[in-house]
């Protein structure tokens, strides 16, 4: 029953949707009557989704897609989660996020009446796309064909808090770009000399991008403690694909720095706009065709990778076609110097761009490699560090002194501080790697993720006065950013340059002494959960003082689906991570695995800090 | 310097910083790939001993055994050929038989696999096969639906 009403909703949402998209010449639609169809099909597609969670909760298994993912003694939030935690209901998500992003525009936005209409059309458009798409190939409220009891049940690895609010923030951020790309599209098809679209670009590429960041340090922060793999990036095709637009809205929100009346920086902003919203569609061609040979491959069905490329033909096809018929209205010249804000965001935006297309060579080059000589190869982690890693460190140089240049003139105020400050800090650091284990990319990771951090410090404490006022922190938004990102270097060269594995075989009572602090197996406990029995090893970590933490790893055992996941027991320090997964047991002895991870709590104290400049970025406007 | 010697350095660096990824792209993806095989493949091609590689198919049925801690032997199948896997370290949780996994490590003189990792895919639901025939070989089919 509740299907039905699922099913209902989102065919009327879609119907609705259509009726906007009638053209004036036959059907005149005062603009209230227009806005209401744009907001009834929002709640109308929310209804549904909405549906599809009670059938969740209520685990109803005449629903086919509940049956094949949920289970009754799974725990509530569980239950809610598994809505989204498979490829139809992921996508009815996707759907409603589109629609909700028009909603919150028409409500929010101060345009023109003809340009809001217009950015409401084409967001409508790219929503029936995906509706018919989910209508076609993946209707989560197919009616299961035989009466079953009991379903089989979520996948345990994704039974996770982290795993359980990744998607739809990283969706947020994914299909945040829908819009942008609808205001991009918009400013190319307008008839008036409206420019408040790049104010609007500017508030919601940040939103979408603060959401993709979120997102991809969810999914990143659940790799790192529920593999068990003591790493966090991995540069698997997922994790890739979400870099790209990432990647992309990044170099985006800096273009809209610069907009000053150029017709080519507009003219690049509406690029970008446009390849953010297809590298999105293009991830979830990747991920969703199965095309790729992914660890983290899903559904492998022909039909729906072959409808979603043609949804990624049509709309950047579309787009880029917009792109090139609209010819530019007026002519401005850049004003580029050598060294002046214009011609360094222009050279990150390069940069970004060539990063982006790094990452889209090395990820799609095993689909070309096939199709041209049928010989299948794998593209891992050392190819992204030894090419994406290079072009991005001159960014890198040059984020920490961009934000003090002038746009008008060459010249840095008080220039020799900084070069002072640079010497200083390159000496220092040059003696503390000399002195400890010197390595390369240690040293350059160091010295550029401290000097972003210190550059941006000395712009802040020179140009601004500093009081607690919400001004002040406004004003000194982008360096608060890039110092986030000068942590999150700091952390990401620490974490990997230096960690260290241990492996020991240990019985109960057994201690080792790792670095300068001693581990002792204390005991194993085996409980039953609510769905699952955990196994939990208890460690204690002393050093001379005593006791510092205890420290649980284990395994859980999902009767349901007769899996074993590994739960990685981590201690978390400021400065370095002990991290502890469990192996398999013979005679008594247990394989254990011991990583030192230095310095990942600034990684994601960074990401924390990118997050926060965003969303104050957004509060500004 | 002039308006017009800035942008041509401008542009300069931006070629130059073109051509220098183009290079590590070229240079990288002839150096940093893995070729990846189905058994039956990995026995028709000859292939060099010393190159990593990656054997993708699923984990024979009763061929598992565990030698001594973290140490394993295994076949890998791809249901008209196997090979034999020798692995030293953890499995992943998703580590079956049956199930399909990826195995990167080298091939020795009698074309059997040193394994150096382990990847065992994310969701069991997922697999190619048709969910009723992925529900008859977990054994859930007869047991919970009738």
């Amino acid at each position: 029953m509740i299907s039905l009403i699922g099913f209902s909703a989102l065919c009327l949402s879609t119907i609705f949707s259509c009726i906007v998209l009638i053209p004036k010449s036959i059907l005149q639609i005062k603009i209230k009557y227009f806005l209401f169809f744009i907001r009834s099909s929002s709640f109308l597609i929310c209804a549904s989704f909405i549906s599809l969670i009670l059938a969740y909760v209520t685990s109803d298994f005449s629903n086919f897609n509940v049956f094949q993912n949920s289970h009754s003694e799974k725990p509530l939030i569980y239950k809610i989660t598994g809505a989204w935690g498979n490829h139809e209901g992921s996508i009815l998500l996707w759907v409603c996020m589109i629609s909700i992003y028009g909603f919150f525009y028409s409500l929010f936005s101060k345009s023109s009446e003809s340009f809001k209409v217009l950015v409401l059309k084409i967001q409508s458009g790219i929503f029936i796309i995906f509706s018919f798409f989910i209508i076609f190939t993946s209707n989560p409220f197919l009616v299961n064909s035989v009466v079953v009891e009991e379903g089989l049940g979520l996948n345990p690895i994704l039974q996770d808090p982290a795993l359980a609010i990744h998607p739809p923030m990283l969706y947020l951020g994914y299909v945040g770009f829908s819009l942008v790309f609808s205001l991009a599209i918009a400013s190319l098809l307008k008839t008036n000399s409206d420019e408040t679209w790049i104010v609007e670009t500017q508030k919601w590429s940040i939103i979408s991008w603060g959401f993709l960041t979120a997102g991809i340090a969810l999914g990143s922060y659940w790799a790192y403690y529920e593999l068990g793999w003591g790493g966090w990036w991995f540069w698997d095709p997922v994790e890739n694909i979400s870099l790209m637009p990432w990647i992309a809205g990044l170099a985006l929100v800096h273009s809209l720095l610069m907009v000053r009346g150029e017709e080519a920086i507009e003219r690049w902003i509406v690029f970008l706009s446009i390849l953010c919203f297809s590298l999105s569609i293009l991830g979830t061609f990747l991920v969703r065709s199965g095309i790729l040979t992914s660890v983290h491959s899903f559904a492998a069905d022909a039909s729906r990778g072959l409808f979603i490329l043609l949804i990624f033909f049509v709309t950047t096809g579309f787009g880029f076609l917009v792109f090139l018929i609209k010819s530019p209205t007026k002519k401005n010249n850049l004003h580029l110097l050598l060294i002046n804000k214009t011609s360094a965001l222009i050279i990150n935006n390069i940069l970004m761009m060539i990063a982006v297309l790094t990452i889209l060579i090395g990820t799609i080059y095993p689909i070309i490699i096939e199709v041209l000589t049928n010989t299948r190869i794998s593209v891992g982690g050392p190819y992204f560090n030894s090419t994406v890693l290079p072009i991005l460190l001159p960014g890198f140089l040059l984020m920490s002194v961009a934000p003090v240049l002038s746009w008008q003139t060459n010249k840095i105020k008080k220039f020799k501080i900084y070069v002072i400050c640079f010497l200083i800090l390159s000496i220092t650091i040059t003696i503390q790697s000399y002195l400890s284990a010197f390595n390369p990319w240690g040293f350059l990771g160091l010295l550029l993720g401290s000097w972003i951090i210190i550059g941006s410090l000395i712009s802040i404490i020179l140009r601004y006065k500093f009081s607690l006022t919400s001004k002040y922190i406004k004003s000194i938004n982008s360096f608060t950013a890039h110092i986030g990102v000068g942590i999150m270097i700091i952390g990401v060269t620490y974490s990997s340059v230096y960690q260290k594995e241990y492996n020991f075989n240990m019985k109960i009572g057994d201690e080792v002494t790792i670095e300068n602090e001693l581990l002792k197996f204390d005991e194993i406990k085996i409980v039953d959960q609510e769905n699952y029995q955990s196994l939990r090893t208890f460690f204690s970590l002393k050093n001379d003082n005593g006791i510092i933490s205890y420290i649980d790893p284990g395994k859980n055992y999902y009767p349901v689906s007769k899996m074993i996941t590994t739960e990685a027991g981590i201690y978390h320090a400021w400065f370095k991570d002990i991290y502890i997964t469990v192996g398999s047991e013979n005679n008594n002895q247990w394989f254990i695995k011991v990583y030192i991870n230095p310095l990942v709590s600034f990684i994601w104290i960074g990401v924390f800090i990118m997050i926060f400049a965003s969303i104050v970025a957004v509060i500004k406007k | 310097m002039s308006l017009r010697f800035q942008r041509l350095i401008l542009i300069l660096l931006t070629l130059a910083m073109l051509a220098a990824a183009i290079l590590l792209i070229l240079f990288n993806t002839k150096q940093n790939i893995v070729f990846f095989y189905t058994p039956s493949e990995l026995l028709e091609n000859n292939i060099a001993l010393d190159k990593k590689l990656r054997i993708g198919g699923y984990v024979k049925k009763s061929s598992f055994v565990e030698k001594s801690l973290n140490n394993y032997e295994f076949k890998i199948t791809d249901n008209s050929n196997d090979l034999v896997i020798f692995y030293e370290g953890m499995l992943p949780d998703l580590f079956r038989e049956e199930q399909g996994i990826v195995v990167e490590g080298l091939i020795d003189k009698n074309n059997n696999i040193v394994a150096s990792k382990v990847y065992a895919k994310h969701d069991e639901n997922y697999m190619p096969a048709s969910i009723k025939k992925e529900l008859e070989k977990n054994n859930q089919w007869n047991k919970n639906y009738k």
